[in-house]
């Protein structure tokens, strides 16, 4: 083991993730069980000469964010349930202006206050379509330590990549828990840098279908527009029908040319199953060792865990429903990924889901209950 | 490694202050840092942390923790009757269960456990005048009952985790914690 081998909680290790990927500012507002976050990177970012500010909500958090991340800065705030709820408006923002933003959202039972201190898996498709308008989202879903380091990292780069705002979604258990996990080094770690475009015209956002906005520099005497409404290539407001439809389309597409780069997953026994499991954060958690007690009992299961669970994994997924004609979605909510699954898989597979909203996560013994039935 | 083959679940209940949660921490210190193990501790994290029932569960293996929870556990200490009635779920029928003699009595059904009903808080703030040892008596009871970390290794850490000042305590604490059960 190396001496990098430490035992750490999972905000924590999301916090470090995020100082090695580069963060060089973070704007939040405490709430539980995202709370560490904010008090790990209060203590160490002026430390590193990077700034930590706290707002006076959620909504300020998120907006400090886009202003330090349109300076070039590296963002990230973290929160949880109400205060997400908080964030949905400057999160539009982000994706209509097209600007690099990391969030840490620690599911709790809700809705409102709901359950502070209690596990959940039901802002699923509050990640997807909280913010109103069409827009593209990239929503990641670690499970475990390593998880936790390395999809933080990731969203970093994506958001960098994709000009876009990246969700780092997981659940109070991870969040909570002490693990042990061998840190990686930061010299070995890929970080996606942007380059910086000199241009001298205003046509920030003019480019072809596939392509970002250009990254300048700002506060170098160029004059910009950045606007939540819709815009024109130089990024002023306009209302002109094909102008409005090219940049819905360009904003699309940016993201979802690239799908075989952002959607990320692992798959467990799935080479001969017969039951594909879908299961994400704590409940993949549970899944894995059910999976693992079904094969020992000669039942095929397999386990398909999604790290990227927005943009859905779609074409992976109808390829494994080619083949295999059941699946059991376990998530902590009452029922969300299932209507997705129940787009994604034809009406020859069998779907079955196992949910709970009652702040109690699955344990392997009952997903393994739900795989002997099924 | 030491003992571990499998998994193995324990679970400390306390009221907050007992120092129950520092022992979990421990154990996972002494496992991962000790050992070359594997280990994992959920503590409960509400307001009631500050005077109300606490727990912290902790798993151990040989191999990377899966399920980050406990499901059937193996070792349970409890110091105090209201945690004990809240956390003595999950248990395996022959779990060994430790509870403080004086501040847990109503024990209910104690199926197949090892029970071991001992002075556990008393005797600490009798022999090292401070409740707060309470958290290295109980590590080293769960070392001597359950043999996951071995002895050596546990003094080692002590001796490194421990400030100075108070390191001849936490080591009486060790021996004390030995010679209750």
């Amino acid at each position: 083991m190396g001496k990098r081998r430490k035992v750490l909680q999972g905000n924590i290790i999301v916090a470090r993730a995020a100082i090695d990927a580069g963060c060089n500012f973070f704007a939040g507002y405490p709430i539980t069980p995202s709370s560490e976050i904010a008090q790990y990177m209060s203590r160490e970012m002026p430390k590193l000469g990077r700034d930590f500010i706290q707002m006076e909500d959620e909504i300020a958090s998120l907006g400090a964010c886009i202003g330090a991340s349109l300076a070039g800065r590296k963002v990230l705030t973290a929160t949880s349930g109400p205060g997400f709820s908080l964030m949905q408006e400057h999160l539009g923002m982000g994706v209509m202006a097209e600007i690099p933003l990391v969030i840490v959202n620690v599911m709790r039972g809700g809705p409102s206050t709901g359950l502070p201190t209690k596990p959940s898996q039901s802002d699923v498709m509050q990640t997807r379509w909280g913010t109103h308008g069409d827009h593209p989202i990239i929503v990641l879903t670690p499970a475990f330590a390593s998880e936790l380091y390395s999809e933080t990292v990731r969203a970093f780069n994506l958001s960098e990549r994709f000009w876009n705002p990246v969700i780092l979604l997981y659940d109070e258990v991870l969040a909570k828990a002490h693990e042990d996990i061998e840190l990686p080094y930061k010299k070995d770690l890929e970080i996606y840098k942007e380059k910086v475009h000199k241009i001298k015209d205003l046509d920030i956002y003019d480019r072809e279908i596939g392509q970002n906005p250009h990254r300048v520099d700002f506060f170098k005497g160029y004059p910009i527009h950045i606007d939540g409404l819709e815009h024109d290539k130089h990024g002023w407001p306009t209302s002109e029908p094909g102008t409005v439809q090219k940049q819905q389309t360009l904003r699309m597409q940016k993201i979802y040319h690239y799908l075989d780069d952002i959607i990320k997953y692992n798959e467990y026994y799935m080479d001969d199953a017969e039951i594909l499991v879908f299961a994400f954060g704590v409940s993949a958690r549970a899944a894995l060792p059910a999976v693992e007690m079904a094969r020992e009992l000669g039942i095929r299961a397999g386990l398909f865990q999604p790290l990227t669970l927005w943009p859905f994994p779609k074409q992976i997924l109808r390829q494994r429903f080619s083949r295999i004609k059941k699946v059991l979605t376990v998530e902590l909510n009452m029922g969300q990924v299932r209507y997705e699954m129940e787009r994604v898989a034809s009406d020859d597979v069998e779907k079955r889901a196992l949910l709970r909203a009652n702040g109690i996560p699955f344990t392997p013994g009952e997903v393994l209950d739900q795989i002997k039935e099924f | 490694m030491s003992n571990l083959e499998k998994r193995f679940e324990i679970r400390y209940g306390a009221v907050g202050g007992q120092g129950i949660i520092t022992a979990g921490a421990l154990l996972v210190d002494i496992v991962v840092h000790k050992e070359n193990g594997y280990a994992l501790e959920s503590p409960t994290y509400t307001a009631t942390v500050r005077g109300g029932p606490t727990k912290v569960d902790v798993i151990l293996s040989n191999k990377p923790i899966l399920f980050p929870q406990a499901t059937a556990i193996d070792f349970f200490v409890c110091t105090y009757q209201v945690p004990f009635d809240l956390y003595k779920s999950r248990l395996r029928d022959d779990a060994i269960v430790v509870v403080d003699s004086h501040l847990v009595t109503d024990l209910g059904d104690t199926r197949s456990w090892k029970l071991h009903s001992i002075p556990i808080i008393n005797e600490t703030k009798k022999q090292l005048g401070n409740v707060i040892l309470t958290s290295v008596v109980t590590l080293s009871l769960t070392q001597k009952l359950t043999g996951v970390i071995q002895y050596r290794n546990m003094v080692d850490f002590i001796r490194q985790w421990a400030p100075a000042d108070f390191l001849e305590l936490n080591m009486e604490a060790i021996e004390l914690g030995r010679s209750l059960v």
